[in-house]
């Protein structure tokens, strides 16, 4: 990337302020589906926040209610219940809200084909309400800094997928919004590509947008999160701080692993303390002064590693969703 | 609003000639379709008999129903190509509103159009012999017809907006708008007559034959029918337009395929 200096928003508030206006705020939002006699609870009481510059992943299995919720959220699907404010504006109400949001809802489907890099952006920020000036000049702006200005007259159909994902994302961001929201923006993208997009995910951020995260690689969410919402059959089922999360899901055990033979009272001694021993490696999970202890008997073998069970954003969602399920 | 139908005409012109072959198709296979039809006719009624004002009224019915398909196709089929390709979610995210997008859409692609079916109505005219009279009051019966296309195109693209497969239902409508636009209503008489009044674009429809194949001069009341016709169908079509657009957003269907 040729420039990270990101003008999403210069208004960006300090995070950590709790009387700075979020970003997003949704209460209780609810909707319900009629298909003939069935009805279906898509999202039942559904509330978040985003703070500027935050990261909230957005995480569920398939049909748990995501992708209805990031619509109610940006407009485009009327809550039965429940209220949406994009830093203090309803988008359902009012129209100019819609200037605060950026959106890649789908993959790279998010773009005219037959126009090139450069008309799309220009396109699409006079429909986000720039002027066309303004439009042009900041489409050169987002162009050079996602990279893309060697092929800015290329047409769409012709961008490898990472360049249309990449185009996607600057479109998204051509009327400077407040919040982003984004449905699986690495989805069928190369390791590079998806490292690119990673990239600018927390540059992004950095600038001071607010994003909203929906992705099934969980590595990604782990990566780019500052926060994790779990939603399952419509409803939320966790939502804490990503580190937290994890955390709390972590084991307080500790894996040791040594090269060279313990013997036989060595051995002894380390049973006694309460590990187990298996080959190359102990298994131990008590305090941390018998901790040490047990590292003093292991003078003077080499260690390989000392490292507690740590959890990943994976088993954790795994866990929350098959416990709630 | 300026910027967004500058912005609206450019990208409907780089669209179309971005791939010319389409575009150059569309009036060959029309021009195509209607000699076609003119030799079947010709072949009818035999070498000798003169068409007269009546072929010159059919090829006005024609051009005009190939104008208001085109024009149905940029709403209708738009909304739902751009359903299938994501476009359509990202255009509803405009500050500007649907509406106003769909109908900056529909100004700046009628240029286009206009352009497209003026060459198909010369190369008709070269074919068949037809000579086509062109008064500048015929601006009048053109924008009632224009007006009143719109207004159908917005209720078919309230029907995309709500089932999104309206292909068939497309298919099918063409051969009313062929009833509407082709027949030549301006000689039926009482209860009938009236009642095409009330019918969509066939006043404009009945005005432009005279004016064009017939030079008949342009009547004061025929013309206030047509355009208060047009503005009716044109406002009902952004009524539907507007209250399906508001029941798409409650069922959740607004974009989805």
């Amino acid at each position: 990337m040729a420039d990270t200096t990101f003008h999403a928003d210069s208004r960006a508030a300090d995070r950590s302020n709790p009387h700075s206006l979020a970003a997003l705020e949704a209460h209780q939002l609810q909707k319900i589906y009629r298909q003939g006699k069935q009805t279906i609870e898509a999202v039942r009481q559904v509330s978040l926040t985003i703070q500027p510059s935050e990261v909230l992943a957005f995480l569920g299995p398939n049909g748990a209610g995501k992708t209805t919720t990031i619509k109610m959220i940006a407009g485009l699907i009327q809550p039965d219940q429940g209220w949406v404010r994009i830093a203090g504006h309803d988008p359902h109400q009012n129209r100019r809200a819609l200037r605060l949001v950026g959106a890649v809802l789908e993959g790279n489907r998010n773009l005219y084909w037959r126009l090139t890099a450069q008309e799309n952006l220009e396109y699409f920020g006079v429909l986000r309400g720039l002027s066309r000036h303004v439009a042009q000049r900041r489409s050169l702006e987002l162009l050079e800094q996602f990279d893309l200005t060697h092929r800015r007259r290329t047409a769409v159909r012709d961008l490898s997928r990472g360049m249309q994902q990449k185009l996607a994302l600057a479109v998204a961001l051509v009327h400077h919004p407040q919040l982003l929201l984004l449905d699986e923006p690495t989805l069928g993208l190369d390791v590079e590509a998806s490292q690119h997009v990673k990239v600018l995910v927390r540059t992004i951020a950095q600038a001071g947008c607010a994003i909203l995260l929906t992705t099934h690689q969980l590595n990604v969410a782990e990566e780019l999160s500052d926060r994790v919402a779990i939603i399952q059959q419509g409803k939320i089922i966790a939502e804490e701080l990503t580190r937290e999360l994890i955390r709390q899901f972590s084991g307080s055990s500790y894996q040791i692993e040594f090269e060279g033979e313990l013997g036989a009272a060595r051995a002894r001694a380390i049973v006694a303390l309460g590990a187990s021993i298996h080959p190359g490696h102990i298994s131990f999970a008590g305090s941390s002064d018998l901790l040490y202890q047990l590292l003093d008997l292991l003078k003077p073998l080499p260690l390989v590693q000392v490292k507690k069970d740590q959890a990943d954003l994976t088993e954790v969602f795994l866990k929350l969703v098959r416990g709630a399920s | 609003m300026i910027d967004l139908l500058i912005a609206e005409f450019k990208r409907s012109w780089i669209q179309l000639i971005r791939y010319p072959i389409e575009a150059i198709g569309g009036v060959i296979i029309t021009t195509t379709v209607f000699y076609g039809l003119f030799l079947s006719a010709r072949y009818m009624v035999g070498p000798g008999f003169q068409f007269g004002d009546r072929l010159d009224a059919i090829v006005v019915g024609y051009v005009l129903w190939t104008l208001v398909i085109f024009i149905m196709s940029d709403i209708a089929t738009g909304l739902q190509s751009e359903a299938q390709t994501g476009t359509l979610e990202q255009v509803f995210l405009s500050p500007f509103g649907a509406p106003r997008v769909f109908l900056a859409r529909a100004v700046a692609s009628l240029m286009l159009r206009l352009a497209l079916i003026l060459s198909i109505l010369l190369i008709i005219m070269g074919l068949t012999g037809s000579r086509l009279h062109f008064p500048p009051t015929l601006l009048f019966p053109l924008a009632s017809m224009i007006l009143g296309a719109y207004g159908l195109a917005f209720i078919m693209g309230s029907c995309a907006l709500l089932f999104k497969q309206v292909q068939q239902l497309l298919g099918l409508f063409q051969f009313v708008l062929l009833f509407l636009l082709a027949t030549p209503t301006e000689t039926w008489i009482g209860a009938a007559r009236i009642a095409s009044f009330l019918l969509p674009m066939i006043p404009s429809a009945n005005l432009l034959r005279d004016l064009m194949a017939r030079q008949a001069d342009l009547m004061l009341l025929p013309i206030a029918i047509a355009l208060f016709n047009g503005a009716v169908y044109f406002a009902l079509g952004l009524l539907v337009f507007g209250w399906a657009e508001r029941r798409a957003r409650r069922l959740g269907v607004l974009g989805g395929y």
